[in-house]
């Protein structure tokens, strides 16, 4: 059984922590009601912790148990100034450690966070930092989240500085998320930011059952870390379950790589450097044969392919992880963080020379009483 | 002339008081005496003595007369009440004997009638020892050895003889009358008592009768006629007495149930069962039945019973253990068959017992806990999740 730590950094990932846990409850369905009544039922031993230096974002936590919510005292939030979060990681870090020390030895981690926020971005290259010091062996994905384009430069800096310093550290990969890309399935943002959180929950626990399965086909950690470190070792998911009306597998593969069910936009004929493919569902829709083709057409475009077919009663369900050999959409996202900056450079430089042209009215004056 | 006159008047009360002197002297007296056999009365020269006690029943005393100096010398049986002169009697300067009560065959009572001039008559009492009569007297006694009785009843008839006189009674019979028409005889009639008996002895005879007809009956007497060595007859009766004979007396069963109260279905219950047997007569040969309907879902285990005999004014109690089954309401029903007297009787009791559904005790407990645990459960919950 593998032993999984999710660790929702900054109020984007407790909410995507908060979505995991009400998946683990039971799904869209899981009321307030429903969190007193039933257990959380993870595939394998899956610990959560929600980090926040921000405490009211912890206390808007649903699902999320008291004791799976970790406040890092440094007043409300470190105001979406990374430099200050960094601090803030660094005076608490042995509290921040020791807390995920509580819960055990991992195999695996997900640091689930945002790229643009505050906390989220400002700790969690500290962090995966520190879990790849204190567990040797463990697997570490990250799981970052891309903001609206629309929410502001700062946002937009840090996430371009975030994913920096993501790449630079020791994990295995990054898995992304782009808001902007995924607001699209709702109208209002905060749907959309529901929706978003119950899209990454729902595969992050399909990838974890899968990997904890015994199946037709093999794939194991192992292979989802060779997956993740291929490319820029910078990936996405797609996921795709198939109804009454197309119970297809090969259709089923076919659309869990499709742009629309990808948490980010990219190609992955053309993008992707290796990919898993992990197929569940009854044995009398599993086509072994029709499998096997169409990974290997993907493997003929994509590089290596991984498949996985785990039998379980159902629709064929397709989740698919591919690392990508380029990214466009971040270099974008680069260019308009980097024009932001500007603009905020510009800005701030031109209000000083209007201040100091104000300033220079009143000089050589004294105040008179 | 006056003192001739006081002189005259003199005389003649002189005269009036020796006139009346001389007749004082003429006057008859009489004197009570009890004699016994040898006593004798004196007065003036007359002696009288009894002899002898001739007959009591005929009222006949033998007694001697003499006169000292005189060649009167009369033995003569004197009868009861009858007066008797000697020597022409008191009028004439005699004396009059009469007998007025003849006490027993040694002792009677004599009335003396003599002129006062005779003197005073005494009782000389023989100083010669009395000889003890030879004198049989028996007492009969008829009993019932009770008083009260119904109708089929049997009584036992006692007629006891005693002697209690000094002298043997020879010849000795009893004159019961014949069977009352209330009566019919079943043995020992007519009773049988010795022919004779001696001073003392006693003797008894049983006779059994069965009471047959209803009313206060009055027993007459029955009747002991002997003789004593004399061949005197003498006879003696006994008292009659009244009895009652009630009307036939018969058992009278009363079956009273009495459940300990309503059964749990799957629990038990006690039946207090009581026979109690109200009339005069023993309910001989009981049987008790019992049935219940519905037939299923309570049993009764022990409710069935034969007994020997329940006396008169007795009851016989007993529980019977019940299992309710079934819930339902069920009638119990108890038949007692019995003998009273020669007639076969039967009755009846019944009751009703009810078996409840089955009772957990504590089962409200059972939906208040599972609230109690899940609102437990649910506060654990709400503090894991209260940040």
């Amino acid at each position: 059984m593998l032993n999984v730590l999710m660790l929702g950094v900054g109020q984007c990932g407790n909410r995507i922590l908060d979505a995991i846990n009400k998946e683990a409850l039971g799904g869209g369905g899981a009321s307030s009601l429903t969190k007193y009544c039933l257990r959380p039922k993870f595939p394998s031993r899956v610990e959560t912790l929600a980090v926040n230096t921000a405490i009211n974002d912890l206390k808007e936590l649903r699902f999320t148990t008291a004791k799976d919510r970790l406040h890092v005292p440094n007043l409300h939030g470190v105001g979406a100034n990374r430099n200050v979060g960094k601090q803030a990681f660094m005076d608490n870090r042995d509290m921040i450690m020791g807390e995920i020390e509580k819960r055990g030895d991992f195999d695996l981690a997900f640091v689930i966070t945002s790229t643009s926020g505050g906390t989220g971005s400002s700790f969690s290259p500290l962090l995966i930092n520190e879990l790849k010091r204190q567990y040797r062996n463990i697997t570490v994905i990250t799981i970052a989240v891309l903001p609206f384009r629309e929410e502001g430069s700062i946002y937009l800096q840090n996430a371009a500085f975030s994913m920096r310093e993501l790449m630079d550290v020791e994990a295995e990969g990054i898995i992304l998320a782009d808001n902007q890309y995924l607001k699209r399935f709702s109208g209002d943002i905060a749907s959309a930011y529901d929706k978003i959180n119950s899209m990454i929950a729902q595969r992050l626990l399909f990838l974890i059952e899968s990997l904890d399965s015994e199946m037709l086909s093999v794939t194991d950690l192992g292979d989802f870390k060779t997956v993740m470190n291929g490319g820029l070792r910078i990936g996405t998911m797609g996921f795709y379950q198939a109804d009454r009306k197309n119970p297809s597998v090969r259709d089923a593969i076919e659309n869990s790589l499709k742009p629309v069910n990808l948490l980010y936009p990219a190609n992955v004929t053309d993008d992707s450097a290796r990919a898993m493919i992990i197929i569940q569902g009854s044995r009398e829709y599993l086509d072994v044969d029709e499998i096997t083709k169409e990974v290997e057409r993907l493997s003929a475009s994509a590089g290596h392919v991984f498949k996985g077919i785990v039998v379980k009663k159902g629709h064929p369900k397709v989740l698919s992880v591919f690392t990508m050999a380029s990214a466009p959409e971040l270099e974008a996202i680069y260019a308009q963080a980097a024009r932001a900056m500007q603009d905020e450079k510009e800005k701030r430089l031109r209000a000083r020379k209007q201040m100091d042209d104000a300033f220079a009215h009143i000089e050589d004056l004294e105040e008179i009483y | 002339m006056r003192r001739m006159i006081y002189l005259a008047v003199f005389i003649l009360l002189i005269q009036a008081v020796h006139a009346i002197n001389s007749s004082d002297e003429d006057t008859v007296t009489f004197k009570d005496f009890t004699l016994n056999i040898g006593d004798r009365i004196d007065i003036g020269d007359y002696q009288a003595e009894l002899i002898e006690i001739q007959s009591v029943k005929d009222g006949l005393a033998v007694m001697q007369v003499s006169k000292v100096g005189s060649p009167l010398e009369d033995q003569r049986a004197f009868l009861l009440d009858s007066a008797n002169n000697i020597d022409g009697g008191a009028e004439d300067g005699g004396i009059t004997i009469t007998v007025t009560d003849i006490f027993d065959d040694q002792s009677v009572k004599v009335r003396v009638e003599y002129k006062e001039d005779l003197g005073t008559a005494r009782k000389h009492t023989s100083e010669r020892p009395r000889v003890i009569a030879d004198r049989p007297n028996l007492v009969v006694g008829k009993s019932f050895d009770k008083n009260q009785m119904s109708v089929g009843d049997e009584v036992k008839v006692t007629v006891t003889v005693k002697n209690i006189g000094t002298g043997q009674a020879l010849n000795i019979g009893t004159e019961d009358l014949p069977p009352l028409p209330e009566f019919s005889y079943i043995a020992g009639y007519p009773p049988k008592i010795k022919d004779t008996l001696d001073p003392g002895g006693a003797d008894s005879a049983v006779y059994v009768m069965s009471a047959v007809k209803e009313g206060s009956i009055r027993v007459p007497a029955i009747q002991v006629s002997y003789t004593d060595s004399k061949k005197n007859a003498k006879s003696n009766s006994s008292e009659p007495f009244n009895i009652l004979i009630n009307p036939e007396s018969k058992p009278d069963l009363v079956i009273k149930l009495d459940p300990s109260g309503p059964i749990a279905a799957g629990g038990k219950g006690m039946l207090n069962v009581s026979l109690s047997n109200t009339g005069k007569a023993s309910a001989t040969r009981v049987k008790i039945e019992a049935q219940i309907k519905p037939p299923d879902g309570l049993e009764a285990i022990g409710l069935e019973k034969s007994l020997f005999e329940i006396p008169p004014e007795q009851e016989v109690n007993y529980s019977a253990e019940l299992l309710g089954k079934k819930a339902g309401n069920y009638t119990v029903s108890l038949k007692a068959s019995f003998q009273g007297g020669d007639a076969a009787m039967i009755q009846e009791g019944k009751v009703e017992v009810v078996v409840q559904e089955q009772e957990y005790k504590y089962l409200y407990l059972l939906p208040i806990l599972p609230i109690i645990v899940i609102i437990a459960w649910m506060y654990r919950r709400y503090r894991e999740y209260k940040y």
